[in-house]
């Protein structure tokens, strides 16, 4: 069960417009499956780009990051789209629910860009997952409809869609009430307990950081 | 609706695009509809009038004509003799040769081009000019000298005309068949004497036995039928003195080569229908070339109007985009969503615009309109070539998917990390 879900290498990102700048400056860490990781630092530590580097969103830097043993830098543009499609789930401050589409359909766009089951079977996933996060009620509902910490469920929901193996977040307490918070972290929390999901989250949330099984704290491009 | 969209989420993300900005769809659809609209009318009206006035022509000139071209200005026998490289030779007031129109032989050469299988009729041809007196009325114009049986099977005389009978014209030897416009500046009708005066200074009492009328205006205004023999004694010459052999064929489209064949079979000048009309094929070309420019115009503009809401849809999504690429949609997903936006608004509206076109065209081939034009026509004649509804709608698909082209590309584009990151 040692295995190693994420594996970063020597990452080093500089930006030379405006001014030189090194964002992430040598950084290795490993994320070992069925972990949950919260990155936290100051802003303009580099945390975030570290997030993006490691969820293969943002793939110009230095160095070698590892998914799952997938070089992420050997894959085209194409199959790295499909990657994540199977592979990883996001969740953003902002929700991004797609407005005038209903929950239930925002749940299964990334199902359908997978494209592996029927109607039905999405739908039931879909359900199943929405039933997990407690909004199954709001499935018919228009996205913009629901309450803001509804909307971030539906987002959870939806990076759970395709039974992504890692779960990826950028503070997604950040516009959150407390009492949302805590429902959010609590659904967080039994997602690694329960169906071992390996979870890495950017957040400067205390509350947040003290829920995860392993703090990384990032200075100026390095971890400390 | 659901099940349509469930497995094309593309497909309704559009779909959901385009109803969210309802007023900017349709504004940008009522752009291609116009502008497949005037293609289809434009075309339709152009082409109907100028095939009208081919066939009318097809019908009223000969296919290939055969005549003895007169050149009237001709180089002074002095510049044989003298090299004009390196002087001037002036030579005042020289005049034109009094040269023959006559076609010599005519009648044996009619006798031959009547064998060849490719033709349907032959016929010799009088032309002069004259004037026509009806008591105090005088007109000029121009006398067409012909056997009336022959020249029937090239233009269907009798087919156009209005008042009286063609045949008269061989039991009556004075008849003559008048063009209505001209039967109408005289006052005469069938039945009335005339008087027909040639620049030879013959005059003639001739018989209106007919009023003829054959849709081109020129014609009708001016020219007059008397047989090949009244003709030949208004210039005082003899029985066999024709002008000019009409040919109609059994397939005119090869009339330009039976032309060339004849003028150098039979030494005269022979000209197909083409080139007899070529001034009018000239115009043609220019009209045609007009609304082209206009059409396009139109569609380019209703281009930019898709270009625009592209734009402003893009824009408005980018987080929807952003979103999309980080659940594992590719570039070409998010591209191919665009695409479809401006493709359905350049085939509803293209199909709305045809549907438009087609109507217009109905309706306007409906109201009567007397035109004395080029040729007289009393509605407007609108072709209905399925090819134009095929091509407009081709045009109309094509111009809005290259508008949609550069906004779906740019959107295809977009690094989500940036947009997240900015929000």
């Amino acid at each position: 069960m040692n295995h190693a879900m994420i594996s970063a290498r020597h990452v080093t990102k500089r930006f030379t417009e405006p001014v030189d700048f090194t964002v992430l400056d040598d950084v290795s860490i490993d994320v070992q499956e069925g972990e949950f990781v919260v990155l936290v630092g100051p802003s303009g530590s580099g945390k975030t780009t570290l997030m993006y580097a490691l969820s293969t969103l943002d793939t110009v830097y230095d160095g070698t990051i590892r998914i799952d043993d997938t070089d992420i830098r050997s894959l085209s543009k194409n199959q790295l789209a499909s990657f994540r499609n199977t592979m990883i789930g996001f969740v953003f401050q902002f929700h991004y629910l797609l407005p005038d589409f209903t929950v239930l359909d925002n749940v299964m766009l990334p199902a359908q860009r997978l494209g592996l089951w029927t109607d039905e079977e999405m739908e039931d996933r879909a359900m199943q997952k929405l039933a997990l996060l407690g909004v199954a009620d709001q499935a018919t509902k228009k996205s913009n409809r629901l309450s803001g910490g509804q909307q971030q469920r539906v987002a959870i929901a939806r990076a759970l869609m395709n039974d992504p193996k890692i779960l990826f977040g950028d503070e997604p307490t950040g516009n959150l009430d407390t009492k949302n918070t805590e429902v959010v972290l609590d659904i967080l929390q039994e997602l690694k307990s329960e169906f071992k999901q390996t979870i890495l989250m950017v957040t400067h949330d205390t509350a947040f950081a003290n829920r995860a099984d392993r703090i990384i704290s990032i200075r100026d491009g390095r971890i400390v | 609706m659901n099940s349509l969209f469930s497995k094309r989420p593309l497909l309704r993300i559009a779909w959901v695009h385009l109803f969210s900005k309802k007023r900017q769809t349709i504004v940008a659809m009522l752009g291609v509809m116009f502008g497949v609209t005037v293609f289809i009318f434009q075309a339709g009206l152009l082409t109907g009038l100028q095939n009208y006035f081919i066939e009318k022509t097809v019908n009223t000139t000969a296919h290939v004509h055969i005549y003895n071209e007169v050149r009237t200005a001709r180089p002074h026998v002095v510049t044989r003799y003298i090299d004009t490289a390196d002087r001037w030779v002036v030579v005042r007031n020289q005049k034109p040769r009094d040269e023959e129109r006559k076609v010599k032989n005519g009648n044996q050469i009619i006798g031959l081009i009547e064998k060849d299988p490719r033709v349907e009729g032959v016929a010799p041809f009088l032309g002069l000019q004259g004037i026509f007196r009806f008591g105090m009325s005088q007109q000029a114009g121009t006398l067409a000298g012909v056997d009336i049986i022959r020249e029937n099977t090239l233009f269907k005389v009798q087919e156009n005309l209005i008042d009286g009978d063609m045949l008269r014209m061989e039991t009556m030897p004075n008849g003559i068949i008048l063009g209505s416009g001209l039967a109408d500046k005289l006052g005469a009708s069938v039945g009335n004497s005339i008087i027909v005066i040639s620049s030879k200074g013959v005059a003639l009492d001739m018989k209106v036995i007919a009023i003829s009328k054959t849709g081109i205006t020129l014609q009708d205004n001016t020219r007059a039928y008397i047989s090949l023999r009244n003709a030949q004694r208004l210039l005082q010459q003899s029985g066999s003195y024709i002008t000019d052999i009409n040919v109609r064929l059994r397939d005119v489209n090869q009339a330009q080569a039976i032309a060339q064949e004849y003028q150098s079979k039979y030494g005269y000048r022979a000209e197909d229908w083409k080139a007899a009309n070529a001034n009018v094929f000239g115009i043609f070309r220019i009209q045609n070339l007009t609304v082209t420019f206009v059409i396009i115009s139109i569609l380019v503009v209703s281009g930019f109007g898709i270009f625009n809401i592209l734009m402003t849809i893009i824009y408005e999504k980018m987080p929807d985009i952003a979103i999309l690429k980080a659940m594992g949609y590719r570039d070409a997903d998010i591209s191919r969503i665009f695409l479809i936006e401006s493709l359905a608004i350049g085939s509803t509206g293209g199909l709305l615009g045809l549907l438009l076109g087609f109507i217009t065209s109905k309706i306007v081939g409906m109201v009567p309109l007397n035109i004395q034009g080029f040729v007289s026509v009393q509605y407007l004649i609108i072709n209905f070539n399925p090819l134009f509804y095929l091509a407009a709608f081709a045009f109309a698909l094509v111009s809005t998917t290259v508008a949609g082209y550069f906004p779906a590309r740019k959107a295809a584009r977009f690094d989500p990390v940036e947009i997240i990151r900015s929000r």
